[in-house]
């Protein structure tokens, strides 16, 4: 049994639609995360789940109980804010109380699950403060501490990172990793358009574009085989190269050649239809041809250095649009100079011309 | 002498900042004498026999009693104040507090209409209140409030309502909706939302209101006038007109309730110096 379940969940907003029919089971325990270009509607479905917005139609079940017209409160879960939403006018101590307190718990409860939590976020020495004598990191925690004692069965984050600098926010995505581990039977949905997010923490990702689900998968299974186009190149940083090729049945094998004239010989003719395809390669998977027959072949047009690495973008006359390469930092490479990569034929990702995925096994 | 970059202001531009500096302040002391000035000639004029008001109008006083003021105070200024402290104070809350829930009504909930909602409220801004006076005065007769403090109070809270309600709400627009979502999650109920939660968050614009309502209310005439005949439930600004037509002559004691009458507006104004500027700002927009 799952613990939450959408059924064509629609939302409208005044006759438009942003959700268009989102079903998804969610595990009891599961760290889900959604991902998707920003306005995909990935906060709406987040405030559904909440109750904060009315599902249009479809049904949410959580824990087998129908929950559409159930008060936020009573869902049994917490939501961290992106803004954090801290209440200005109140102590930490009564920001975490808060909801206890109107709960009708009693005050030595209260005190005890609020010390619990804080010991958790380390807040204790805190307590007594107002939120704005916080550092953002200390807010972020404050936030989680709310939603924390309240116990719930379902845990919501919308972005709740986004305002922290780079380092914090490394620092936080950990400890939310481990929070999640000290609290195996909660079920997590978080909210991110940051794809590193979302591969570290998630257990599943959630693709999501203009209100529909791209893809439902491990983070593994949305490197190694995207269902599309947009996934496979929302998933992974930097983005996947696809460029249209043509796919041919020679000596028995599948062959994909694209417009630069390179080719790849792929094997295991049958399962691929010969036409014209898009073909996809990830920047980490290509390397220098040497020896090997060269997929690409160009001018190298511009490099960006980050030390162990290098994202070496070559101009190979298609489009305009150059391929990137993620060669060692070590290597010896100049602007200006020419180039030859080649690719592992099983790290050749092919889709048809709309984009749908053709090779099923992925690579290997 | 040669002035360089980065080299201190020559002495003579020193020299007209000072005197652009002391004309802005002859200015400000100016203008505050033609304020101040008045009120002081009033209140001193209070502690004057009225032989001396005639004869001296300028001079300082030449005894500090307080006779006319008791006197103006046992002639009925007492009443008119308690009358007056009733009245604002219980129109006050009940204004803001109602527009304050109206405010929270038309900016946070899922009501339907709001647009028409808050037109009606914004369009009793237009009602004149000489217009309705007629059919007040018979509303109020028929229901037995007429010349009671309650006629005052009901219609001071009426009249002050839209534009009340209109202030507060343009503050709660401004306020993220993050908090009071947060508050829902916790469980809390839409009076526990707006008490907890949107009440002190709206504060700096309860009190704004609040003091522009005292403004208005303490200084009301034109209902108090009509709506009040007796002395025990006549305000401040109604008793000191009668109480010139009695004792007309009697410039000292007038003088000295007016002092009085007077009074808790100033000392309202020093203790919330900052609130009145905002609360007189507020609304004109960002
Ligand atoms: N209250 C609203 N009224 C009308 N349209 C809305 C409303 N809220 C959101 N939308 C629309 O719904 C779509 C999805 O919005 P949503 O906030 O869910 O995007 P998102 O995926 O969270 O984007 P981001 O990453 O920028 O936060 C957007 O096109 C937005 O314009
Ligand atoms: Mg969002």
């Amino acid at each position: 049994m799952a613990e939450m379940t959408l059924h064509q969940i629609r939302k409208t907003y005044g006759g438009i639609e942003v959700l268009h029919g989102i079903d998804l089971e969610c595990e009891k325990g599961e760290f889900m995360v959604f991902v998707g270009p920003s306005g995909c509607g990935k906060s709406t479905l987040l405030r559904c789940i909440a109750g904060l917005e009315e599902i249009s139609s479809g049904e949410l079940r959580i824990g087998g109980a129908l929950m559409n017209d159930v008060p936020p409160s009573r869902r049994g879960i917490s939501m961290v804010f992106q803004s954090y939403a801290l209440y200005p006018h109140m102590t930490l101590f009564d920001n975490m109380a808060f909801g206890l307190k109107i709960a009708g718990i009693k005050k030595n409860e209260i005190r005890e699950r609020v010390q619990r939590a804080a010991d958790i976020l380390q807040l204790t020495p805190l307590l007594g403060r107002y939120p704005k004598a916080l550092s953002g990191g200390q807010r972020q925690r404050v936030a989680i501490g709310r939603a924390i004692v309240r116990d719930p069965r379902v845990f919501l984050f919308d972005e709740p990172l986004s305002n922290l600098d780079a380092a914090l926010r490394v620092a936080t995505r950990i400890e939310i990793a481990k929070l999640k581990q000290s609290m195996p039977d909660t079920t997590m949905i978080y909210v991110t358009h940051d794809q590193v997010e979302a591969m570290t923490l998630a257990d599943r990702i959630v693709v999501l574009r203009d209100g529909e689900i791209e893809q439902v998968g491990t983070p593994q299974e949305l490197y190694r085989t995207p269902r599309n186009v947009f996934v496979a190149q929302f998933i992974g940083s930097p983005a996947m190269n696809v460029l249209p090729a043509q796919l041919h049945h020679r000596d028995g094998g599948a062959t994909i050649t694209h417009a630069a004239s390179g080719e790849c010989v792929l094997g295991g003719a049958g399962a691929f239809d010969a036409g014209p395809v898009q073909l996809g390669v990830r920047p980490e998977d290509l390397a220098l041809a040497g020896d090997a027959a060269p997929l690409f072949r160009g001018r190298i047009d511009h490099i960006e250095h980050l030390g162990e690495w290098q994202l070496v973008h070559t101009d190979v006359g298609i489009d305009d649009k150059p391929i990137i390469a993620k060669l060692p930092g070590d290597l010896d490479v100049r602007r200006g100079a020419d180039i030859a990569l080649a690719a592992r034929p099983s790290s050749i990702h092919v889709f048809d011309t709309d984009g749908r995925r053709q090779n099923g096994a992925g690579r290997t | 002498m040669t002035v360089g970059t980065g080299n201190p202001p020559s002495e003579s531009a020193l020299f007209w900042t000072a005197i652009s500096k002391s004309f802005v302040y002859s200015l400000l002391v100016c203008l505050g004498v033609i304020v101040l000035y008045p009120l002081l000639w009033m209140a001193a004029s209070g502690f004057k026999t009225n032989t001396q008001i005639f004869n001296a109008p300028f001079a300082i006083p030449l005894s500090w009693s307080l006779e006319n003021y008791i006197g103006a105070w046992n002639e009925g200024v007492r009443s008119f104040l308690v009358s007056s402290l009733i009245v604002t104070a219980t129109s006050a809350f009940c204004t803001v507090m109602i527009s304050a829930w109206t405010a929270y009504g038309l900016t946070r909930t899922r009501m339907p209409c709001k647009p028409l909602i808050t037109g009606f409220i914004l369009g009793g801004l237009m009602l004149s209140p000489t217009v309705a006076l007629i059919p007040l005065v018979r509303m109020m007769q028929s229901v037995g409030l007429y010349n009671t403090h309650w006629a005052l109070i009901l219609l001071y809270t009426a009249f002050r309502i839209p534009f009340t309600t209109f202030l507060i709400r343009a503050y709660m627009l401004e306020l993220p909706s993050d908090l009071d979502e947060a508050a829902r999650m916790d469980g809390a109920t839409e009076g526990q939302i707006f008490w907890h939660i949107m009440l002190p968050l709206c504060r700096p614009i309860i009190v704004s209101s609040v003091i522009l309502h005292i403004l208005f209310a303490w200084n009301e005439y034109l209902f108090a006038m009509i709506f009040t005949n007796a002395q025990e439930v006549q305000t401040l600004p109604v008793g000191l007109t009668s109480l010139m037509a009695k004792h007309g002559t009697d410039y000292a004691q007038v003088f000295a309730a007016m002092t009085i009458s007077a009074l808790p507006i100033v000392l309202l104004f020093f203790a919330m110096q900052r609130y009145f500027v905002r609360g007189l700002t507020e609304g004109i927009g960002k």
